[in-house]
């Protein structure tokens, strides 16, 4: 039946890819469950040499998911992948069949998926990956998400039934992605009785590069055992960092991937991120010197810190969608000396309805009165409107709720040699590539 | 020439650590820099858990935002009676506050899980909160209402709600505003918030004030009229930024 349903679908997904309603990244996937609500675990089954490996978080899936893959092809293996928006099971489905053929046959060795918060426990119904990655967890679209500690539980009770076969790589300096790892080690004896390792740490250790205060929109600051405020000794964003807890004594696990020789793209949170890709690929038993190759040529995914030259200017999205990332973001843009300054801010559903979360971006440590600051985007007036309550003020900022007609003005202003930095909420940002690239994405 | 006085207020946020998530310092932000545009002394007070009652009876304002439900708990230790009773003579008394979702179901008699089990309130307002069903729907979306009050009267509150519960207003409090587009207090009657004295508790995130800058105004002018025993008139500000996020939500609703 499988055969009947992929070929269905791939003739669905042409069609609509023709029509130009979307390229089909989820909506063949979509028609596949409704015939077999079992498609993705049957293929995934009959596929036994596909290994796949899972990426949640808030932050940094894309980028990491676009790590591991390229260390892995670049080490000979043939690896498949779900778009970033493709990220609940209908995506999933649509990934493997368009990467199968008619007799349901995968060819790649590799399949690396990230998924949505709230959909990783209906995936892990249907798939036993071979390795697990939590980044972080960060409050992010709370009208469509809920609140952090609301997933965190959801996550948790997800580990409980998780499969002894299953590595799980998590990271250490954020207090409720450890805890995950260290109250499945206490509660499941599949994971504790084998010899072999299980559960794996990455983390930072470099305390030049902390900060000195916990940042306005931090999580997870209390500990995930005993609920006492945690102690830091390095902080190095949000509530991410070297943590303890006075109270109970827990404190952050021992880290088996700390550093990188090479970091591909700039900010701490990429330092994370290639962290992450670096322990997944070496628990494949990748070798260092090929892992270091890859990153030496990386190129960032689309949107994520992606340079597009325009009319021979240079323009650098940062996609921006919640207060950690706004704050990673223009920290980073900060550090590079960015003079031109870009907010697209939509509410879509991609994005998020809500957008009070901009009022909990720490602004006024990353902005200063001589940049050029520009918002656009169906938001735009919120986003101006935030900017004005800045304490100190940064002076005039340039309103216009056309995206295209904003790029034209500072493309015409702009000299040669300076870089427009751009920082849209998802939705936005796919509006500002069609503008750039002229190609639609999703 | 007589000599001008010079204004000063102190605005007390209650546990800004804990109970603020939904961009819910916004409010404190509108709040201080409106007073400094108007050349308004403001010293912003943060009362985080263990604070002392003199520091909190010396405020002119008072706010608490809303918080995930585990933090909501660690707060509830922390108020003893003192405290409490401090909070409830400081309201009684006029003095301005503004309580966000959480922290309005807080101020109110009790709230009642979808357990059954009953959270006690602070019994300061006249309301009550219920979340009867396990998976009821939350109360999640853009919301406009018209106020109740003349102060108000001339414009809507917009916002963003997103509630779990459900609340009811008994005879002794009027409610914020009626509901136009949302679902406001319970989604059934049609009011939203409720005021008190001086005291306003809504489910209004968004945050409310930036874009509704005539209710921080009236805040301001309450907490100096009571402090300095006199009518205030406040110095008009410009505000068309402010409208024009205000009226991007009127519009895209067709109000």
């Amino acid at each position: 039946m499988n055969s009947c349903i992929i070929l269905i679908c791939k003739l669905i997904s042409i069609i609509s890819k023709n029509l130009n309603l979307g390229n089909g990244s989820t909506w063949p996937g979509h028609i596949a469950l409704k015939i077999n609500k079992n498609f993705i675990k049957e293929l995934i089954d009959s596929n036994r040499q596909l290994k796949v490996i899972i990426i949640a978080g808030t932050n940094g899936k894309t980028t990491t998911s676009s790590l591991i893959a390229n260390i892995i092809s670049d080490n000979g293996s043939k690896v498949l992948q779900n778009m970033s928006g493709a990220n609940l099971l209908n995506g999933i489905a649509s990934t493997l069949l368009l990467n199968s053929n008619i007799n349901g046959e995968i060819s790649a060795k590799f399949a690396i998926f990230e998924i949505d918060e709230n959909s990783l426990s209906i995936i892990l119904q249907f798939i036993i990956p071979h390795q697990l990655i939590f980044l972080n967890l960060f409050r992010d679209q709370l009208d469509r998400y809920g609140e952090v500690n609301s997933i965190a539980k959801k996550w948790s009770t997800t580990l409980e039934n998780i499969s002894s076969n299953t590595k799980i790589i998590l990271n250490a300096d954020d207090p409720r992605i450890a805890w995950l790892g260290m109250s499945i080690f206490i509660k499941n004896h599949a994971i504790n009785d084998k010899s072999e390792k299980k559960i794996f740490y990455f983390g930072l250790d470099n305390p030049k590069l902390s900060i000195d205060l916990l940042q306005h929109a931090s999580d997870s600051t209390y500990c995930p055992r005993c609920e006492t405020k945690l102690n830091y000794k390095t902080i190095y964003y949000s509530h991410i960092g070297n943590w303890n807890c006075s109270k109970c004594n827990l404190k952050r696990p021992d880290l088996d991937t700390s550093t990188s020789l090479i970091y591909p793209l700039n900010g701490i949170y990429n330092q994370y991120n290639t962290n992450a890709a670096v322990l997944s690929a070496k628990i494949l038993g990748i070798e260092s010197k090929k892992i270091n190759s890859t990153l030496k040529k990386f190129k960032p995914a689309f949107g994520r810190q992606e340079v597009i030259i325009i009319e021979g200017k240079k323009i650098q999205l940062f996609l921006s969608k919640n207060p950690t990332s706004m704050n990673q973001s223009l920290s980073t843009i900060r550090d590079l000396g960015g003079k031109h300054i870009l907010f697209v801010l939509n509410n879509q559903i991609p994005d998020g309805r809500d957008i009070s979360w901009i009022w909990d971006v720490d602004f006024e440590i990353y902005l200063n009165d001589s940049m050029n600051i520009y918002t656009s985007g169906d938001r735009c007036y919120d986003m101006s409107l935030r900017l004005k309550y800045l304490q100190p003020n940064i002076g005039n900022i340039i309103t216009n709720k056309n995206i295209k007609n904003t790029i034209k003005i500072l493309l015409n202003k702009i000299p040669d040699n300076e870089i427009i930095y751009i920082l849209p909420t998802y939705s936005a940002m796919l509006e500002v590539r069609k503008i750039l690239t002229g190609k639609k994405i999703l | 020439m007589k000599k001008k006085i010079k204004y000063s207020l102190i605005i007390g946020w209650l546990y800004p650590e804990l109970m603020s998530t939904y961009g819910d310092r916004g409010n404190i932000i509108s709040l201080s820099k409106r007073c400094e545009w108007r050349d308004i002394d403001i010293e912003i007070r943060k009362l985080e858990i263990g604070f002392k009652i003199k520091d909190l009876i010396e405020c002119n304002i008072l706010f608490m935002g809303g918080a995930q439900d585990k933090q909501q708990e660690i707060v509830s230790t922390d108020l003893t009676k003192d405290k409490i009773n401090s909070i409830s003579k400081m309201i009684e008394n006029n003095i301005p506050g503004l309580y966000i979702c959480g922290a309005y179901q807080l101020l109110g008699k009790y709230y009642k899980k979808a357990d059954g089990d009953i959270i006690q309130g602070l019994k300061i307002f006249d309301i009550y909160t219920e979340n009867l069903e396990i998976n009821a729907k939350r109360l999640v979306g853009d919301i406009i209402i018209n106020p109740t009050i003349d102060d108000l009267k001339s414009n809507t509150l917009v916002g963003f709600e997103n509630h779990g519960g459900r609340t009811y207003l008994g005879n002794n409090i009027s409610p914020l505003g009626i509901v136009t587009f949302g679902f406001g207090n319970n989604g059934i009657d049609k009011t939203e918030g409720a005021i008190y004295k001086n005291s306003f508790g809504t489910y209004f995130h968004g945050p409310i004030l930036p874009k509704n800058p005539h209710l921080a105004d009236l805040i301001i002018k309450k907490a100096l009229e009571i402090k300095y025993h006199k009518i205030i008139k406040l110095i008009p500000l410009d505000d068309s930024l402010e409208f024009e996020a205000h009226n991007y939500i009127l519009n895209k609703l067709n109000h």
